[in-house]
Parts: structure tokens; sequence; C-alpha cells
């Protein structure tokens, strides 16, 4: 008869549990399996794995990845109680989602994520949208995406599309009355400084006007329901150099003066085209749909041409 | 020369209106097949051998063609080719006379308008002909002096604007191993600018009024004629002919837009500065230079004109701002004299092309399009997503201008697989605009343009052909009865045979073909601009 070896101190499950709660006490900020090990070093590497994985699936430990390996956290009472009563399969969807912060995930990389059939995922998401835990978010760059996310948070900019985006519809005429009024400021601002008749150099200078100002004076005008941040002037004024009326320099600044970032500043200025419309198109041929159809002899041809007849008789 | 099918087409319009039928055949056979030899000329254009030979005399003589030796070997036939671009340059001639009116005048103008009209004359011929010209419209009893043309022309050859016209000398070398004791017939041209005395007026005797034209001395002035053509020969300037330097021209008309620019972009005294400093440097420029010699501010500061009162300080701004401009109009190269600047010349033309791009775009698909557009040039390459985003333009929109930009070639698309098996799903596909393709594409719209209006004109003009010659008949009788001292009725009598709605018809008629010519001229800017960006990329490679 074999002697089953009989280890000395006791490895009940509960204990190494419970041990492995403490210790995460200690170590508010998580501990590693290292750690473990090194507290109780007789309990089996099998033993330890299952009494973390029991922890984790009772929500009562968070699992977390650093850069030199696996950590292990005490979940905070009250997240633990919000997920209680759901089953695994629930919790697991449930950290998935948290994991994706406020960018939110679609049904599918839940799927992936967590290895669950499509109908046992639907289900899941039905009851935590009912126990008002995540919320749907329709993304903009898909119309018909839908990310989800914890019931709290508020959607990124890359899922709403940020100030020019309200309910999924871009903001066309709003953006089109902001590029108006940006390029207004700007024209104003140069004529003042043509006026002024000063030195060249001065002119110029005062011509310009930082994204800061441009950012004030558009706070100050009120068309906007939503915040604009300086960065989204910026965008702004850089269509209207898209557009050609404007052009920008960036000058070295102090940090601390307003409106710099990053010891610089960006400086806008509205400008003159350097050409008239180009003789081409001020005839009809230059803007004709049909251009490369027509050929003399064809059906569409120069001498029974309407375009031409109409601009001729002009 | 490779020559495109809208090319040869407006040749082929350029040629007849300006030359006729015959001249036409035989110049877009010549154009379509390079090469010819008069036999196989005369065999292609099925046309007698007389006509052909002065068809190809009238093109020499315009400066269209040229002819050097048989590529055989010497001893085989001359051969003719044309040069496209002589032949296009027809399409620029008002521009050229305007040109010189602006500079020096009515003699100035009547004196290239001739030239350009007989291909190549000589001074004492030109001269006496432009008198006569001027004489005609001056007041009663006055008379245009000899030496006044001649003051003009020499201020154009001065200028460069004339330049004599290459002489055609005996083939150098000759046969070897040839028995034949005749050298072969055949000559060869030579380059005008390679002739050391391109620029020199020849001494001429030349002094005299401008002879007044009358219908009813017809007598007299054919005496008068007779013995004209006895004193041209003993002018003295028998064989030098002169004809215009198209070359200069151009370097005029690019300055001329560069100026324009600077004005439009900054204010009138800065271009006045780019003005002054193209000016200093007219004759010392290379042909095809990227930028101008480099002049010092010192200089450029003496050079002003007077007009301009500014100080030295200001200038020095000035300068300084044309340098910062992101135009990069001037260019500082150096700090001596107070800083060395230099005009650029490639960058300023690349410019304006791509302004001539933009600007056919935002007409011809809207500012949205051509935001899109100036972003692409700007940003070089972009996803779909990223051209949203810059451009603010709604998805589907943008992906609707972008598409229909594609089917007009004037973007490109370039996919940049992620895997080896090139599959969609994973493959980059960034939108980008090619300046240099885009503004030859560009260039071909233009002369398919161009040909569209010189076809509507003739068309137009054969539509009303019978009441133009009507109103030709009516008009000579008119000016023989006021001739004769017709009474007014007689004269009303015969007005009135055109009726109210045929002299309608006649201004609408003389209203478009306005409208057309000027509109040639018009896309003639827009030919000019891209052309001279096109030559000024082959030169800097």
């Amino acid at each position: 008869m074999t002697e089953v070896k009989v280890k000395k101190e006791s490895t009940d499950p509960v204990d190494i549990e419970n041990r492995i709660k403490e210790l995460c006490q200690q170590f508010p900020h998580g501990i590693t399996d290292q750690v473990i090990q090194n507290d109780m070093p007789h309990v089996e590497a099998q033993q330890r794995a299952s009494a973390i994985n029991r922890l984790l699936s009772v929500g009562q430990l968070d699992l977390l990845r650093s850069s030199n390996g696996l950590l292990y956290r005490l979940k905070d009472g009250q997240s633990a109680s919000k997920v209680k009563g759901s089953d695994n399969q629930e919790k697991l969807v449930y950290q998935i989602i948290e994991d994706a912060g406020n960018k939110g995930i679609w049904s599918r990389d839940i799927r992936y994520k967590s290895n669950l059939p499509l109908t046992e995922i639907n289900k899941i998401l039905k009851n935590l949208e009912s126990k008002k835990l995540i919320k749907a978010v329709k993304s903009v760059a898909a119309s018909k995406k839908k990310v989800y996310m914890l019931y709290n948070l508020q959607p990124d900019r890359s899922v709403t599309g940020g100030a020019w985006y309200s309910d999924q519809d871009f903001e066309s005429e709003f953006v089109e009355v902001l590029n108006q009024q940006c390029f207004k400021f700007l024209q104003s601002k140069a004529e003042a400084a043509r006026d002024s008749k000063q030195s060249p150099m001065v002119q110029r200078n005062s011509s310009f006007a930082t994204s800061h100002e441009v950012w004030k004076y558009i706070c100050e005008l009120g068309i906007s329901k939503v915040d604009l941040s300086m960065e989204d002037i910026e965008t702004i004024l850089n269509t209207l150099i898209f557009d050609g009326k404007v052009e920008m320099t960036i000058i070295a600044a102090k940090e601390g003066t307003v409106g710099c970032v990053d010891g610089q500043m960006k400086l806008y200025r509205g400008v003159n085209p350097i050409i008239q419309p180009t003789g081409l198109v001020k005839t009809p041929c230059g803007l004709c749909p049909v251009f490369n159809d027509c050929h003399e002899g064809g059906e569409i041809s120069p001498s029974n041409c309407v375009y031409m007849a109409e601009w001729l008789d002009f | 020369m490779q020559m495109t099918a809208q090319e040869e087409r407006l040749c082929g319009l350029l040629l007849q209106e300006h030359f006729g039928e015959v001249v036409e055949k035989v110049g877009t056979h010549l154009l379509r097949s390079g090469v010819l030899n008069l036999r196989a000329l005369v065999h292609e254009t099925k046309l007698p051998l007389d006509l052909v030979k002065k068809s190809v005399c009238v093109l020499v003589q315009q400066g269209m063609c040229s002819f050097s030796a048989g590529r055989r070997g010497p001893g085989a036939p001359v051969e003719y080719q044309i040069c496209c671009e002589k032949v296009l340059h027809m399409l620029r001639y008002p521009h050229y006379i305007y040109t010189a009116k602006s500079l020096y005048g009515d003699t100035g103008e009547l004196i290239v308008e001739e030239i350009l009209q007989r291909g190549q004359m000589t001074m004492s011929n030109t001269v006496s002909t432009v008198a006569d010209r001027l004489t005609h419209n001056m007041p009663e009893g006055q008379c245009m002096d000899y030496s006044e043309v001649v003051t003009a022309f020499s201020r154009l050859v001065e200028t460069h604007f004339l330049q004599r016209s290459p002489s055609v000398t005996p083939a150098g070398s000759s046969t070897s191993g040839g028995a034949d004791s005749n050298p072969p017939a055949v000559t060869q041209p030579i380059q005008a600018e390679t002739h050391p005395d391109c620029y020199k007026l020849p001494y001429i005797n030349i002094s005299g009024k401008g002879k007044r034209r009358r219908s009813d001395d017809g007598d007299a002035d054919q005496s008068t004629a007779k013995k004209a053509k006895t004193d041209n020969s003993e002018f003295g300037d028998e064989g030098i002919y002169w004809q215009v330097n198209f070359e200069r021209f151009h370097l005029h008309f690019r300055d001329q837009a560069i100026v324009s620019a600077v004005v439009s972009k900054l204010d009138q005294t800065s271009s006045e500065i780019v003005r002054t400093m193209l000016r200093m440097s007219e004759v010392t420029t290379p042909a095809n230079a990227a930028f101008t010699q480099a002049l010092s501010a010192n200089e450029i500061f003496r050079a002003l004109p007077s007009t301009y009162n500014i100080a030295r300080p200001i200038l020095d701004q000035y300068l300084t701002l044309l340098v910062d401009d992101p135009m990069e109009f001037v260019g500082r190269t150096g700090d001596s004299g107070g800083g060395m600047f230099v005009v650029n010349l490639h960058r300023a033309l690349a410019n304006l092309a791509r302004a001539t791009l933009e600007s056919v775009v935002q007409e011809r698909f809207g500012s949205r399009s051509a935001r899109i557009f100036r972003l692409l040039l700007r940003k070089r390459h972009l996803e779909q997503k990223q051209v949203e985003d810059f451009a603010m333009v709604p998805a589907k929109e943008a992906k609707d201008m972008l598409y229909t930009l594609l089917s007009e070639n004037l973007v490109q698309l370039q996919e940049i697989p992620k895997t080896p098996d090139h599959a969609p799903s994973r493959t980059f596909y960034l939108y980008t605009v090619n300046q240099l393709p885009t503004a030859r594409l560009l260039l071909q719209h233009c002369y398919k343009t161009v040909g569209n209006l010189i076809e509507r004109r003739l068309y137009e003009t054969k539509e009303n052909k019978r009441l133009l010659e009507k109103s030709q008949r009516i008009e000579a009788i008119l000016a023989s009865l006021q001739a004769t001292g017709a009474e007014a009725e007689q004269l009303t009598e015969v007005e009135e045979m055109i009726t109210a709605p045929e002299r309608q018809q006649l201004e609408s008629l003389r209203h478009h073909i306005n409208k057309l010519d000027s509109s040639e001229n018009q896309v003639d800017e827009t030919i000019f601009l891209i052309e001279s960006y096109i030559k000024s990329t082959k030169s800097s490679r």
C-alpha cells in the first residue's frame, strides 16, 4: 500500500482564495502570480490557477495585463455586486464591453473575443441593456453598425463624429456658416491692415490672426449651439486654406501666451487668388458636360451645339 | 515630332483660314507623315506639282516648314518637315500685334503685322509699306516720314522682338568620293540665333515719305510704283530678311503673367519691383532658365522707376515679403550688396499652371470639388476617409465628387496592397493628383476647344453666306455711288435694299463672330500658360 503523501499545511481551496484576496488588499495595485507563489510556496500551480479562476468568475478579482505579466487586482465591491446574479457568460461579455472603454465595441468583435455563439451574445446583450448596464450607440462611420459601451460612459468623438455631427448627420450647413464667418473675419482684418497705409511689413503682420483670435470671435458670435474647441476652428480654417482663400504660417511662441500650443502658434490671413478665372472656362466648351462626345459631323458638334447657340445670343 | 489628333485638327483649321485649302491639304499631309520629299508629297496629296511647290514655298516663307538634305544620303531629294508649334503660333498673332502696339505704338503694330503676314521681309520693304499704310490713315496733307518707321523698326530689333531670318548656306562638306563636280543643289538652313549679326541693323539708304494710295490716280500710282520698285534695289539691304522672334514675345508674355499674378496676390508696388527685376535681367537670362540672374538690392533700388519713390528700407521690406510669400515669386540667394535676389521663373510658372487647373475644376465642378482638388494637390496622397475629414464634406457627396473627378481623369487612384494577393479589402486606395499629366490633358482640351470655336465661326459664316454677299454688294454699290457724288435719295434707296430683319441678322452675326474671335484669344491665354509650364518642366530635369 502506497502511502498517500499528505501535505503538511492545509491546501483547502477556500483558504487559498482568501489568502489571495488578502494579498490583493495588501497590494491594491495588483499582484502577480509570482507574489502568490512566494506567499504560498506549497501551493501547486494548478491549485493556484483554479483558485484564481474561481475568484475571477465570481467577479471578486480583476485580471489585468501589465508589461511583465498578468496582474490580479481586487475588484471593488460595487461593481462586483452589479453583475451579481448574472451568469458567467454575461459577466464575460460585460467585461469585454467595459474594456472597450468609450470607443465601444461591435457585436461581432464581442463574439470573437468571447467565442460565444451569436444567439447567446444577442440574448446577453439584450439582457444587459434591459438592466441598463450597457447601451448601444450608432457609429457615424457606418450607419448600420451599432457599438456597445457601458451605460454611463460618454461616447468617444470618433464614434459620434464630434462637433460636426448631430445624430449621425453631418451638419453641412453649420460647417458652411462657420466657414463663411471665419473667412469674413480674416478678410476684414486683412482689409483693415491694407487701409492702414503703414509700412508693408506692419501691414502684413497685422493682417494675420491667430487661431485663438478666430476661435474667440466665433464663440462670441454665438452661432454655435455646441461648444467648439480651438482645434475645431482650426479644421474649419484648414478648409478655407483648401478653398484657396486663406494662408497659414506657424510661428514659435512662448509657452503660456494665449493660444499657444506646444510652443507654436498658427496664424491665418485672407489672401487673393493669383489669377482670374482662366480663359478656357469662359467658353461653353470649357464647362461642357458632353465635351468628349463632341466632334464635327457627329450628333453633338460645334455647328449644332445648343450651349454655343445660347452663349452666343447672350 | 509627335502630334496629337487635336493639334493636327487645329493646325489644319489655322492653315485653311490663313492660306486656303490647297496649302491646308499640303500642310496636313506633311504634319501627318512627318518628313516627306516633294515627289512623295505630290503623290499623297494628288495635287498638281506646281500647286504643291507653291504651297511649300508659302510654308517655308512663313517659317513653318523646314527642309533638309535627304536622309538617304547626299543626292537624295530634299525632305520637308512642318513644325507644328509654329503653325499653332498663328493663333497668337493678335496678341503679338497688340503687344507691339502697346510697346511701340501704331508704327510698331503695323511693322509686326506686315512681317507676320509676309513671313519674312527686308527692312526697306517693311518701312515703305508701313509708311504708306500709316499715311493712308492720316488726315489729308500729312505723310508719315520713313525715318519714324525706321526708328520703330530699330527699337524692335534692339529689344530682340525682330530678328534676321536665318540665311541659307550651301551644304558644307560635299560628297566624298564624288566624281561629279557639281555640288548637290541642297542647301541647309541654320538657326536664327546662331547668326552673329542676328540683331544687327543693316545700313540702308532709305529716306522719303509714305505715299497715299488714292483710288482715282491709278495711273500716277503705277508710275510711282514702278519708280519705287527700282528704288528698292538701291536701298542696300538686299537679301537681309527679318522675321518675328516669337520666343522673345513669349518671354514678354511670361513676364507679364508673373507681374499680374504679383499684383493680384500682393500689391502694385511689389509688382513694380518684380517688373523691374525682370526688366533688368531681360537680355542676360537664358531662354529656359529656372530663375533670373541674381540682382542685388542696391541695383534694384537704383533701377526702380522714378515714379516709385520708396525709401531703401521700405524696399528691403517689400523684398522680404516677396521672399516670404508662399508663392515664392522671389528668392534670396545671397547677402552681398544688401541681399541678392532672383525671380523664380519656373516656380512662378508652376504656380500659375496650378491656379489654372484649380480654376477649371472650380468653374466646371463647383467649389467643393475644387476644395477636394486643392486638398489632393497639397497633401499628395489621401484615403477616401481622409478626404472627407479634411474637406469637411459629407461622405456621400465626397464620394460622388471624387468619382466624377476620377472619370474625368483629373484625379488618379493609387493602389497600395497590404498583402501580396492584392485583395481589395486589404488594399489602400489613395487618391492623388499629378500636376504635369493633368496639365497636358487640359492643354488638349484647350486645343479641342479652339478648334470647336473656329468651326462654329466657319459654320455661322457659311449659314449666312447669302446675306453676307448681299451686304457686301450693297456696300460696294454705295461706295461707288458716293464717290461719283450721288444724291441722298439714291443712297437711301440702295440702303433700303437690306431689310430691317436682315440688318438685325447681320448685326447678330457680327456679334457672334466677334464673341467667338475674342473667345479664341482668351483660350489662347490658357494655352500659353500651360505650354510654358510644360516646357519649363522639360528643361529642369
